[in-house]
């Protein structure tokens, strides 16, 4: 080790100060709006005057924040599927192919990460209202996934890489063809990649706004949009509850990516 | 080697070309039942490519390989019916060690009960019988190609290629496994074809060795061939340690050729090849084959032939001393000797003595790189 703590002395504490800090600055707003959501106060007073759950009540009471947590989960799996399933493939042109323009075209899957989202989302809904299709459940799913792709081709294209190829060609000689080759052997080991790829499709998808303000109807919105809107009308304890099941469920999803990191990665 | 009426593989001018360099250039070779074959020579040297080609994952630009008389170029890798180990680890990550050695026989449909049978006799023959539940990841790089050899073998092909599989390790541990997989040639007699850089891997190893160069086999021949009758300087130069000196040819008789040396001594030797009068050659002397001594007379020696010399260096090596000297014209030479003569100071003037038998003359030209 570079930096030895137990030689650093009293500068140590110091280190100990910087670190909380950071992570207080990192970490308060979430805190803040936690606890903000367990409050009393109809007008998110800090501190909260008392401790109540009704906000939450008032979720559960209410069909439209229902139907549109609803939505952004059916939405985010199905983009965490496609994602995969368009993103697995490309990722092996990228990695084995060996044809001219390759390293162009894997930058152009990268790209929708590059390319400012509101433009993304401008040219979006000016090409779904040509098609007749804004407010549908298709264009959401379709806006998502230019979102989530990049994320998708980079988690399988990095693990396909650290893939060494000899291990499937081996596969080969002791008599598999080339798809139970790739079926047995290639995609249980970068399975690990394939799974992030999954999970941070769905996240792009599940805490995208800009995009889902374009592609929403009145009738479908996912739970980012809904809360938008929301806020935009009145500024409810409510939408602290809300943001609050969002951050919680972002970590369960965190969680179990690290569960089965840590149960694949032996 | 005795010439079989039917070889197992025959590779008849294997020709590969990458855009710009000619990996394999007129490749040809017969390789017996039973024989452990190894291709040596240097990276780039064309040994793997035609390995590669004999597995099926490189199609030739031309040339044929056949195996038991039969074109084997159309036919896929995973119906080739030959057992591979890689030079890297290449065991599935994701499956038990019982597991990786079954593999062939599972895509293969083979019943249950057969499978488990043949894991067992496998792991037993590669001594990791108490392994079989371990994941590769818990493995030495050691054990991880003993069973990947296993993996190569449960399915008996007739037929092993064997790509460096010991580059990885470290040399105590490179040369057990040497030994193991000697004997489990023996113990199932299946055709070994092996790939290594080692010149003493394969020496220790093999029946006969096909020494690469260039995308070209130079000399093929057992060790003895290789070392004692080298076919040119490169391959006289890349077996074994050796000693070289420059000189002109100044007469022929039979195979016995006179060459000058740059202080005007002429010495005799022997030639595999004709030499024109006045051209440059290479002499090549083995270093365990000089005798250094005090005494100006060769015959007392037995040798015929002698040179001045003055010592430079003297290191003991355990078994052997091995004197560096020089001669009048500045050439370094290498002795290597069992004997345990009166040791001789540094900077003194000696006689080097040798017979005429044992200097090997080869023509003196840069092997064209192409």
């Amino acid at each position: 080790m570079l930096l030895n703590l137990d030689r650093m002395g009293p500068g140590r504490y110091v280190l100990y100060a910087i670190s909380i800090l950071t992570a207080l600055f990192l970490l308060l707003p979430v805190v803040f709006i936690a606890l903000l959501s367990f409050g009393s106060s109809q007008w998110l007073q800090f501190p909260p005057p008392g401790w109540t759950l009704k906000w939450y009540q008032a979720i559960l009471d209410d069909p439209r924040w229902l139907a549109s947590i609803w939505t952004s989960l059916k939405v985010g799996c199905c983009v965490m599927v496609l994602s995969v399933l368009i993103g697995l493939p490309a990722a092996f042109a990228l990695v084995r192919g060996r044809f001219p323009g390759r390293t162009a075209l894997h930058a152009f899957f990268i790209s929708p990460m590059i390319v400012p989202v509101i433009i993304l989302a401008i040219a979006l809904y000016a090409f779904v209202l040509k098609f007749g299709l804004n407010g549908t459940f298709i264009a959401f799913v379709a806006a998502h996934l230019i979102i989530a792709l990049p994320f998708s081709v980079i988690c399988i294209v990095n693990s396909l890489e650290a893939f060494d190829q000899s291990t499937e060609k081996a596969a080969i000689v002791c008599g598999a063809t080339k798809m139970e080759a790739i079926l047995r052997v290639t995609l249980p080991a970068i399975r690990l990649g394939i799974i992030s790829a999954a999970l941070f499709s769905f996240l792009a998808s599940w805490d995208e706004v800009v995009l889902g303000i374009f592609m929403a109807s009145p009738d479908l919105q996912t739970l980012p949009v809904k809360m938008w809107t929301t806020l935009r009308q009145d500024l409810s304890p409510v939408i602290a509850s809300v943001s609050t099941l969002l951050i919680f469920l972002t970590i369960a999803v965190m969680l179990i990516a690290a569960f089965l990191r840590r149960r694949f990665a032996r | 080697m005795t010439e079989r009426t039917m070889p197992l593989v025959n590779i008849r001018n294997l020709v590969k070309r990458f855009a710009a360099v000619t990996a394999v250039d007129d490749v040809s070779l017969q390789v017996g039942e039973g024989e452990f074959l190894t291709f040596l020579g240097s990276s780039g040297s064309g040994k793997t490519t035609t390995l590669f080609i004999v597995a099926g994952f490189d199609d030739p630009s031309s040339g044929e390989v056949e195996i038991d008389g039969r074109s084997v170029l159309s036919v896929p890798p995973n119906e080739r019916n030959i057992g591979m180990v890689f030079q890297r680890y290449t065991l599935f990550p994701n499956m038990t060690v019982a597991q990786n050695v079954g593999f062939p026989l599972l895509v293969r449909r083979r019943p249950k009960a057969e499978i488990d049978k043949a894991v067992k006799d496998m792991l037993e023959l590669v001594q990791l019988g108490a392994y079989a539940k371990r994941r590769p990841s818990e493995l030495s790089g050691g054990q991880q190609q003993r069973v990947a050899l296993a993996r190569a073998l449960v399915y008996k092909p007739r037929i092993l290629l064997m790509d460096e599989p010991l580059a990885a390790l470290d040399k105590r541990l490179r040369e057990d496994i040497q030994l193991e997989i000697r004997r489990i040639h023996r113990e199932l007699g299946v055709t070994i074809l092996y790939v290594t850089h080692d010149q003493e891997e394969a020496l220790r190893m093999s029946d006969r060795i096909a020494v690469f160069s260039h995308g070209k086999i130079v000399q093929i021949g057992n060790g003895a061939d290789l070392y004692e009758r080298p076919a040119d300087a490169f391959v006289a130069g890349f077996i074994g340690n050796s000693n070289f000196l420059q000189g002109t040819v100044v007469a022929k008789h039979a195979d016995q050729v006179a060459v000058r040396l740059a202080d005007g001594t002429t010495i005799h030797g022997n030639s595999p090849a004709a030499l024109p009068a006045d051209s440059r050659v290479k002499l090549m002397i083995r270093p365990e084959r000089l005798i250094l001594s005090a005494t100006s007379n060769p015959v007392e020696q037995g040798c015929d032939q002698s040179i001045d010399v003055t010592l430079h260096d003297t290191t003991y090596l355990g078994d052997i001393l091995q004197h560096d000297v020089v001669t009048a014209w500045r050439q370094d030479l290498t002795i290597r000797s069992t004997q345990r003569i009166a040791q001789p100071a540094r900077g003194e003037t000696l006689k080097l003595h040798f017979s005429s038998s044992d200097v090997m003359i080869f023509a003196d030209e840069r092997r064209a790189s192409a």
